[in-house]
């Protein structure tokens, strides 16, 4: 166990000491909110206006709340998986500048160095992760607030699952990588691509019927998903309140990915936790097979 | 002595490159060993194989009596190695990198400062050990390459051409700290090296070429095998000199006469004892004993 500390805290050190990679980290989320308030809140506020059913009048608080939720959950969920991608670099600097060598030389387990390296990342992605969360909550108590403190809390969770989830994701996919080229062009890929099937930069409803059954085997999508559901809680709830019938509410729901269903079932919120978690638990165990088979290949 | 390295038929390649040709050698419990050999003559690979770095294609690896194959653990715990560069974090102190390295080997808390201490005062490093490596001089930070192969106590320490591009101070202290610790803790050193005079100081010397030994032995029997002697003789005639029929070399205040070895010097005394007052008898050199084996000059050659 100290060994293991010892490797994390090394981990740690030298991504807090790489001042571009802690910035570039930090920064990520914040640019998307400045962004997404700036360019998209007005399109997606008129475009939920004018969904409404004609008679149907919705108070300022309550429409913009919908909105700022619906744009931070969507943020939070990209930012979980990108920002694990910028943290989780260390492992190919230490391939690239060979210090990788210094661990293989010694008796320490693979397994010890692959999980050193996911813990630290996910430890310096949930510092960024949460310290965007909490940029986010300020700016939703700004526009219209209306969860309570179980749904902060359960946003919370979701934050955490979905950074390890993007952790493990990056480990898997960094670990075959070796160069910091290489990790720069898939850190752009990943940034550019995963917003769109995680349903976070579109609503999965708004695609065709074939790219919605294959975004619904992508785990990510039910961690997007989940923090729809516990950021938007609430402010449906008041539109329930207010008098939106039922089936304008469905509609609501469905349209924004509150609801989302897996070949026309219904996926519960336990569901999305229980693929979530398996996800997690997958890539994570992957990845320490990864190190493990590499030694033995050796 | 008994053999602390031993390898076998050991053999590697890269696609159709064979880095390493059947290569077979001890090194001896305590011995100070050399690996000589230009860029590419398969010194690194070879070391690489015994640190565990790189999979053999064939042939076997004992390192204290384990093999490589299924007791890498164990031979980890009883190898300190230098690498070509330093794998040290630069971003990090001398103290951070230390401490995380000497976690690997299970050495932590009241133990590392201990060890640290003693390597600091050992390797002088005490007054920069808090500065990140990126601040230090190549010098200072070869300093710390060795004491982190050091952290464990290792019986076999292996230094990959360790001295390139030090200064002469840092080159000093590096070799009386290895002496010391192979006088005091009979420490195995294998090295490599391109310096000639440094390998004319080892026990035992392999000289590799294209993956293939081309010579071994101490630097004595290399050079009476390889190369002969040199007489250089002052205060006389160059007339006198050409009467001897050997060939001869005409060097600032004196002559340099290549003999193929001491009894032909021996000879010379004897027959000659007008022209041999003032003399002396120099062994050649392992930079001709390299040149001699493989037809080729180290780069590095001999140190100025």
């Amino acid at each position: 166990m100290k060994i293991l500390f010892n490797i994390v805290r090394r981990n740690l050190k030298l991504f807090f000491k790489d001042k571009g990679m802690f910035f570039s980290s930090l920064i990520t989320p914040i640019i998307l909110l400045v962004l997404y308030a700036a360019f998209l809140a007005k399109t997606y506020r008129d475009s939920f206006a004018s969904a409404l059913p004609d008679g149907v009048t919705i108070p300022n608080s309550v429409l913009n709340g919908t909105v700022a939720s619906q744009l931070i959950s969507a943020l939070l969920a990209v930012s979980c998986v990108t920002v694990a991608f910028c943290s989780n670099l260390l492992m190919i600097q230490d391939k690239a500048n060979g210090s990788i060598r210094d661990f293989t030389v010694s008796p320490v387990r693979r397994s010890a160095v692959a999980a050193g390296y996911y813990i630290a990342s996910a430890a310096s992605t949930l510092i960024v992760t949460i310290s965007a969360l909490a940029v986010c909550m300020i700016y939703i108590a700004n526009q219209g607030w209306y969860m309570t403190f179980s749904d902060v809390l359960l946003v919370i969770i979701d934050v955490v699952l979905l950074t390890l989830f993007g952790t493990a994701l990056s480990s898997c996919v960094n670990f075959f990588l070796s160069t910091s080229g290489q990790a720069s062009a898939v850190g752009t890929i990943v940034s550019a691509g995963y917003g769109f099937i995680c349903g976070a930069y579109m609503p999965i409803a708004s695609f065709g019927e074939g790219l919605q059954k294959v975004l619904s085997f992508m785990p990510g999508t039910y961690g997007t998903c989940l923090l729809k559901n516990h950021m938007m809680r609430g402010v449906f709830a008041e539109m329930e309140n207010l008098g939106f019938p039922p089936e304008v509410m469905k509609e609501v729901r469905d349209g924004v990915d509150y609801n989302i269903y897996f070949f026309d079932n219904h996926v519960s919120v336990s569901a999305m936790y229980t693929v979530l978690i398996g996800a997690i638990l997958l890539f994570t165990g992957l990845f320490v097979l990864f190190h493990i088979m590499k030694r033995r290949a050796k | 002595m008994e053999n602390i390295i031993n390898i076998e038929h050991l053999n590697k390649s890269y696609g159709y490159l064979k880095a390493v040709n059947d290569l077979s050698f001890r090194v001896k419990r305590g011995e100070l060993f050399a690996f000589l050999g230009v860029n590419g003559a398969g010194k690194s690979t070879t070391i690489s194989m015994i640190c565990g770095q790189l999979k053999k294609d064939s042939g076997n690896i004992i390192v204290c009596g384990e093999n490589i194959e299924n007791s890498f653990d164990i031979i980890s715990r009883r190898i300190g190695v230098v690498f070509q560069n330093s794998v040290l974090d630069a971003q990090l102190s001398a103290r951070d990198n230390l401490r995380s390295r000497a976690s690997l080997y299970g050495i932590t808390g009241k133990a590392f400062e201990k060890r640290f201490k003693e390597l600091a005062k050992l390797l002088e490093f005490e007054e920069f050990a808090n500065r990140p490596l990126i601040k230090l001089s190549g010098g200072q930070k070869r300093r710390i390459d060795i004491a982190r192969a050091l952290l464990h106590k290792p019986e076999i320490l292996i230094l990959d051409e360790p001295t390139t591009g030090l200064d002469p101070q840092t080159r000093r202290l590096l070799w009386d700290t290895v002496e010391n610790l192979r006088k005091e803790k009979k420490m195995t050193v294998f090295l490599t090296t391109h310096y000639m005079e440094e390998a004319a100081d080892v026990d035992y010397v392999v000289i590799l070429d294209s993956g293939i030994i081309a010579a071994e032995g101490t630097p004595l029997e290399l050079k009476n095998k390889y190369v002969g002697d040199y007489i250089t003789l002052y205060g006389c005639d160059e007339a006198k000199i050409s009467e001897l029929g050997l060939p001869y070399k005409k060097i600032r205040d004196a002559f340099r006469i290549t003999v193929p070895n001491v009894a032909k010097v021996t000879e010379l005394i004897v027959s000659y004892p007008d022209i041999f007052t003032d003399y002396e008898v120099v062994k050649g050199k392992m930079d001709d004993v390299f040149l001699a084996v493989t037809g080729k000059n180290l780069p590095g050659g001999a140190i100025k």
